[in-house]
């Protein structure tokens, strides 16, 4: 079990969403969270620094999921960040997309506080947070 | 019993987000049949459908997951390019939307959504089949057969558990760098072309039809019957007894009360110090400031907590257009619905109250208002029609115009149909003017369409728009001008919570009238009553009034002739309503009374000193007297306000 401190950004446009997220989150013990409308807020916030881990929508308005995703990677103090896309797609060019962008974890809605444990603990192993 | 147990919180949530996102994208539509290029408007519009699919997941709701789905995918293939906008794709895309509303509203009694109608689903396969089929489409759409079964628990959740191994795909994408556990993406990507067919074969792994968990442990069979929901659906159709306000707000009617308490306290210590026999003019004058500070602060905060309950009625107008588009394609006319105004506020008790009244003045100006295009070119004028709909503040009231550029209302047709259908007879007929004929359109059982029903019907009449305009202590105005188009003009006070009123007197007793039905108070002579047909009436300025004492219509013994009238106007009649004196204006803080209601009372207030009043309701009070046809003399009274 990772850091119950860890500090994770909820992305989404649709403030449901970002609530059942959160509760999923909450479930598992992530207490720390802070929420963002999309992409451009998002990217404000993590550049205010403080994050450890994104959790994100693709369709968002102004600056969408995958957008958000590459510039976390192009940019050299937010490039390690984890990054678990979340989308209402199982559609193969968008698991290349995501997987191309350098996503670190894919998760498909509707999904259980134990899928998305499972999908986040993947990530913590390997990225030595277990 | 509902079918989201646990979950009534987050669907109200859902619910009033994915309302307020399908209007966007309604609105988004009625723009995008103007401008069908508009690759923004259509990225807007796909982005809408993902959003709510997603979110009912979570809720099980997998009919509507299904809807989205198919919608979503052929807004994908629009925003690429690979689908046309065609008249007929809009239509199929409009149903769709109609769907998905629908699906709301089963949401909304709590009860799973039924499967959308097959011919839409049809439509939708077809539109998207009509083009050659693009590789990613099977891996999230379910087969067709399994939509069939409503025991498929939730047909479009594959891929919950059945995507790929994540680190081996990223491995295959980006050449191994997401197994050294570096989630940085190469500058320069692989080709990817050997992916494709990594993915299919893990996909082909999970069976189509799996049986993803269920997020929350429900399952769509839980629905009940179909019966027991169509009973329900009418049955639970309430309001929303939620409300979004602006944190500023709430943040002002916090600090208010801080204030409030703050000069509590003071007040407390000056009771304290005049208590113990200090009464020099320097406490005098602190507890004059502090009562003074009290009666202004209360008066803020009545202000800022009436404000929390304000919405712009943006919120109401943008379900019009596309329903001023439906109505206007179905009729074969062309009319755009302008919109301004949105951002007025309005209390949101009177924002739900009004939405039938609109949507029927709309419906109104669209069917009968505004002309079919070959007859608007006959007469010169631009083939596409406009109906506005305008809201602003005027002073201390709402003003709402419903306006057409079409033909205009006659009011020689309207008294022939009112003579027609018996409303009024002919020598009544006579007597009107322009604006109260224009105003028969608003007695019960006149509409100057046969077909009526059909379209701008529901079988709701304007006489219902009146009543509930009422309802409202509002009022409508019609102007019209032939050849130029109608106008509906409605008036509303700006709260409900706070109800002007004229307080007249009884003997001793304090009554309320609602200041809005009062024309003018006149002392009453009695040497210039007359009696017609044995009832007493005065004239005034011309006008045959009969007069009802207040005494009569509470049922009280008269005990002296009334010293005063006043002249009251109801939408039905005009009256003098006898009384013995008055005691001024007042603005009532109307509070109901709970549990039981005496005929003919509308509420009660207190005055400042303490005494409560009844606050009448004359409409009731008169109905009753209506009866016994003790008013209005020997004919029937027609004036209209």
């Amino acid at each position: 079990m990772a850091d119950p401190k860890l500090r994770i950004l909820v992305v989404d446009d649709f403030s449901t969403m970002r609530r059942i997220v959160r509760n999923l989150l909450k479930e598992l013990g992530f207490t720390n969270v802070d929420e963002a409308e999309d992409g451009a807020i998002a990217l404000q916030k993590l550049q205010g620094g403080g994050f450890e881990f994104v959790v994100t929508d693709w369709n968002m308005p102004n600056m969408d999921g995958l957008t958000l995703l590459q510039t976390i990677r192009a940019t050299p103090t937010l490039k390690h960040l984890p990054v678990l896309m979340i989308t209402a797609e199982a559609k193969k060019e968008n698991i290349i997309a995501a997987a191309q962008a350098g996503a670190s974890g894919y998760i498909v809605k509707p999904f259980t506080a134990g899928t998305l444990s499972e999908k986040l603990n993947k990530i913590f192993e390997k990225m030595g947070m277990a | 019993m509902s079918d989201f147990g646990g979950m009534e919180d987050l669907l109200q949530d859902f619910l009033q987000e994915a309302h307020d996102l399908l209007s966007d994208v309604d609105n988004k539509l009625v723009e995008l049949e103007k401008t069908p290029d508009d690759r923004g408007l259509l990225n807007d519009i796909f982005r809408g459908f993902p959003t709510v699919k997603g979110g009912a997941g979570f809720l099980n709701a997998s009919e509507l997951v299904t809807l989205c789905h198919l919608t979503e995918n052929l807004f994908d293939r629009l925003r690429n390019g690979e689908l046309e906008l065609n008249p007929e794709l809009m239509d199929v895309i409009m149903a769709a939307t109609n769907g998905v509303r629908e699906m709301f509203n089963e949401l909304g009694q709590m009860v799973q959504p039924q499967a959308a109608d097959p011919q839409v689903i049809a439509a939708l396969r077809g539109a998207l089949d009509g083009t050659p089929s693009v590789p990613s489409q099977g891996v999230a759409e379910p087969p067709a057969s399994a939509k069939a079964s409503a025991d498929d628990p939730a047909p479009v959740s594959i891929g919950v558990s059945g995507e790929p191994d994540w680190g081996k795909l990223q491995s295959a994408v980006t050449g191994g760098a997401a197994a050294d556990g570096e989630f940085i993406a190469k500058e320069e990507p692989v080709p990817v072309a050997s992916v494709p067919k990594a993915i299919e074969k893990s996909a082909a792994l999970v069976p189509p039809n799996s049986q993803a968990p269920s997020p929350f442990g429900r399952r769509t069979t839980d629905r009940p019957g179909g019966q027991a929901t169509s009973a329900r659906r009418t049955e639970e159709r309430g309001r929303e007894n939620t409300i979004r306000v602006d944190t500023a707000r709430l943040d002002q009617v916090l600090n208010l009360s801080g204030e409030i308490g703050l000069t509590k306290n003071r007040l407390t210590s000056l009771r304290a110090d005049i208590l113990a026999g200090k009464n020099d003019s320097e406490t005098l004058h602190a507890l004059d400031q502090a009562v003074s500070q009290l009666d202004l602060l209360v008066s803020d905060l009545q202000n800022s907590v009436m404000k929390t309950r304000m919405q712009p009625i943006g919120r109401l107008f943008q379900k019009y257009p596309r329903i001023a588009r439906d109505l206007a394609r179905q009729l074969g006319k062309d009319v755009e619905l302008v919109l301004s105004g949105e951002e007025t506020e309005v209390d949101k008790t009177m924002i739900e109250d009004l939405a039938d009244p609109l949507i029927h003045l709309i419906r109104n100006a669209v069917d009968h208002g505004v002309e079919l295009p070959a007859d608007r070119q006959a007469s010169g004028k631009p083939v596409k029609s406009l109906v506005r709909l305008e809201a602003r503040q005027e002073g201390d009231h709402i003003v709402l115009i419903i306006a057409d550029d079409g033909k205009g209302m006659s009011p020689e047709r309207i008294r022939a149909k009112a003579i027609e259908k018996g409303l009024i007879n002919e020598e009544e007929a006579n007597t009107l003017d322009e604006r109260q004929s224009l105003n028969l359109i608003f007695l019960p059982g006149f509409s100057t369409m046969e077909k009526v029903s059909d379209v701008s019907g529901r079988g709701v009449g304007m006489d219902v728009v009146k009543t509930n305009i009422q309802k409202l202590n509002g009022s409508v105005e019609i102007r019209s001008e032939q050849g130029k188009g109608s106008v509906f003009i409605i008036s509303l006070p700006l709260t409900l919570a706070i109800l002007p009123v004229l307080l007249v007197l009884l003997g001793d007793q304090p009554f309320a009238l609602p200041l809005s039905m009062v024309r003018e108070i006149l002392p009453i002579d009695r040497e210039r009553i007359q009696e017609v047909g044995g009832k007493e009436t005065l004239v005034v300025r011309g006008e045959v009034l009969p007069v009802v004492t207040l005494a009569r219509l509470l049922g009280w013994p008269l005990e002296q002739p009334p010293e005063y009238g006043v002249f009251m106007q109801t939408a039905e009649r005009s009256f003098i309503l006898g009384v013995d004196s008055f005691a001024g204006r007042d603005d009532a803080v109307i509070k109901s009374l709970e549990d039981f209601k005496p005929k003919g009372v509308a509420g009660v207030t207190t005055l400042s000193n303490g005494q409560i009043v009844l606050i009448l309701d004359m409409k009731e009070l008169l109905s009753d007297l209506g009866m016994r046809t003790d008013v209005g003399g020997g004919g029937r009274m027609l004036e209209f306000t």
